[in-house]
């Protein structure tokens, strides 16, 4: 995996009594720390790929603690969010949040954990019967920042401990180390976004490559954590069939899949802004090329028999290696669900109750 | 042919440029070929300056040559799909059609009747249609079996 080294780390003042600060500052001891009063006059006005290059330090003060948004239309699965950052160190080219942080794309971290905390709790508490899927990836990468924030780890002990509870942290990472010491009690599942070398060279640029992020895998599971592996997006070119039947081997090869949590798939999705976006950072990338049509939700994804093809010899290959293993479909239409394994989830809550018995 | 150039004798509009661009953009990427050398090409100078057409249907003739070569995987399915339809025999009265770029995987079926004679009539042809294997094939082509002139 690339290095990643901040030119400048911006701290909001107030932010200092923050042990993510501490962290910061231990870990990164030949960084110059600028401490503001208005975080937002100090953002540059740089485009999306220089805004990667500073890492600011603030108190987040909207909500942590959010559904997914999903996407209209399609079938939900039922995940909660708490974004303790805001953009990514590393550069997909696909990379929905080009468009989404277009405005903010400042690289974020937040300061204030034991808000998230308070603001989790209160909602874990009053709804103890209800299972909660919470993701740190939306908007972040849950593991790239770790070696310098230490946030999972401020974190990861008290949503261990919650039993109506399962942290999911997302990652096209290795940084793993800093897990490996705390006890996950079976409530953590870190899951690994995956696809072939060939589409890790090309388009998701700065991140580990599929043996490290097999080689992290092997070791989280190691020590306790649950897996997932998100097989999103999927790229179709030619010769897809044979690099994504090979990442496969490869994976089932390195890790047990009897303790994987889930296994998703979805297909690359982007939107006609976004596309402009790629256009114009990544004019060479093939992922332009693809023979997309824009859905119902307004999202391009390739046309539908083409994507089931590729939903079902996916689904295909994971049988054959792991028989058991439960498989979801990423942000698609009950339509399509139907295409690939033959029914759909009736309702939301029917597909969130299947990731409470998945995880546990 | 120069995109400008024809940008000027179709009189396109800002979005359609933009989507002609976009396209023979994708299409250049995609193939290893200059944007001049597609726009050079035969098949695109015979349509736009074919006397018959008037500027409308020049437009849409080189929309349709432009989708099938950006979308070639999309239109061939899209053509077998229309290939089984007609080999049901029961247009006009019953109308099948798929939604535009094939998702959803839905065919639709539009007849309207008269009188319960009529009805009955069409009800038949549809059901001998929905035993039949071109039925069949439509959907397993909906339903993402590779299409007969696809390379494995």
């Amino acid at each position: 995996m690339q290095n990643f080294q901040p030119e400048e780390v911006i701290v909001e003042r107030g932010s200092e009594a923050s042990p993510i600060y501490r962290n910061l500052q231990r870990s990164l001891p030949d960084v110059r720390f600028r401490v503001v009063d208005d975080i937002a006059s100090a953002n540059g006005s740089g485009d999306f790929g220089s805004a990667k290059k500073k890492l600011y330090l603030a108190k987040h003060k909207g909500e942590f603690f959010k559904k997914c948004p999903g996407s209209e239309g399609q079938v939900c699965c039922n995940y909660f969010v708490i974004n303790f950052a805001s953009n990514c160190p590393m550069d997909c080219s696909y990379c929905y949040l080009q468009e989404y942080l277009a405005d903010n794309a400042a690289l974020k971290v937040f300061s204030n954990v034991g808000d998230l905390i308070d603001e989790a709790d209160a909602t874990l508490k009053k709804h103890r019967g209800l299972f909660f899927r919470i993701g740190t990836g939306e908007i972040t990468d849950s593991l790239a920042l770790e070696p310098f924030t230490g946030m999972v780890r401020e974190i990861l002990p008290y949503f261990a401990q919650q039993p109506n509870v399962l942290l999911e942290l997302k990652t096209k990472s290795d940084c793993v180390d800093g897990l490996l010491d705390l006890d996950p009690k079976g409530r953590v599942v870190v899951g690994w976004s995956m696809n072939p070398q060939r589409v890790i060279d090309a388009d998701e640029h700065g991140t580990a490559s599929l043996t490290e992020r097999l080689n992290a895998a092997k070791r989280v599971q190691e020590g306790g954590y649950r897996l997932g592996f998100h097989f999103d997006p999927m790229i179709e070119y030619p010769g897809w069939e044979v690099d994504y039947a090979a990442m496969l081997d490869q994976t089932f090869a390195t890790i047990d899949w009897r303790k994987l949590s889930w296994v998703s798939l979805g297909v690359l999705r982007d939107t006609p802004g976004l596309k402009r976006t790629m256009r114009e950072r990544f004019p060479r990338s093939q992922l332009l090329t693809g023979e997309q049509v824009v859905c119902p939700d307004g999202k391009l994804r390739y046309f539908q028999p083409l994507r089931v093809d590729m939903y079902r010899k996916m689904v295909g290959w994971i049988r054959r290696a792991a028989p058991t293993v439960k498989i979801y479909l990423c942000m698609e239409s009950r339509e399509v669900w139907q295409q690939v394994f033959g029914f759909a989830p009736s309702c939301e809550k029917e597909l969130g109750n299947q990731f409470a018995d998945f995880g546990f | 042919m120069a995109l400008a150039e024809l940008a000027l004798a179709l009189k396109l509009g800002d979005n359609q440029l933009r989507d002609f661009m976009d396209w023979c953009e994708e299409i250049a990427l995609r193939d290893g070929v200059t944007m001049a050398a597609l726009l050079m090409g035969k098949e695109l100078d015979n349509i736009a300056t074919d006397p018959r057409l008037g500027r409308a249907d020049r437009v849409k003739k080189i929309k349709e040559w432009l989708r099938r070569l950006r979308f070639p995987r999309l239109a061939q399915t899209e053509d077998e799909v229309h290939g089984k339809i007609r080999a049901l025999k029961l247009q006009p009265e019953i109308r099948l059609s798929v939604p535009p770029g094939l998702e959803g995987g839905r065919l639709e079926i539009h007849f309207s009747v008269t009188n319960q004679e009529d009805f009955k009539r069409l009800a038949k042809k549809l059901s001998a249609a929905a035993d039949s294997g071109a039925s069949g094939e439509i959907f397993a082509l909906l339903g993402g079996a590779a299409s007969s002139n696809e390379s494995a």
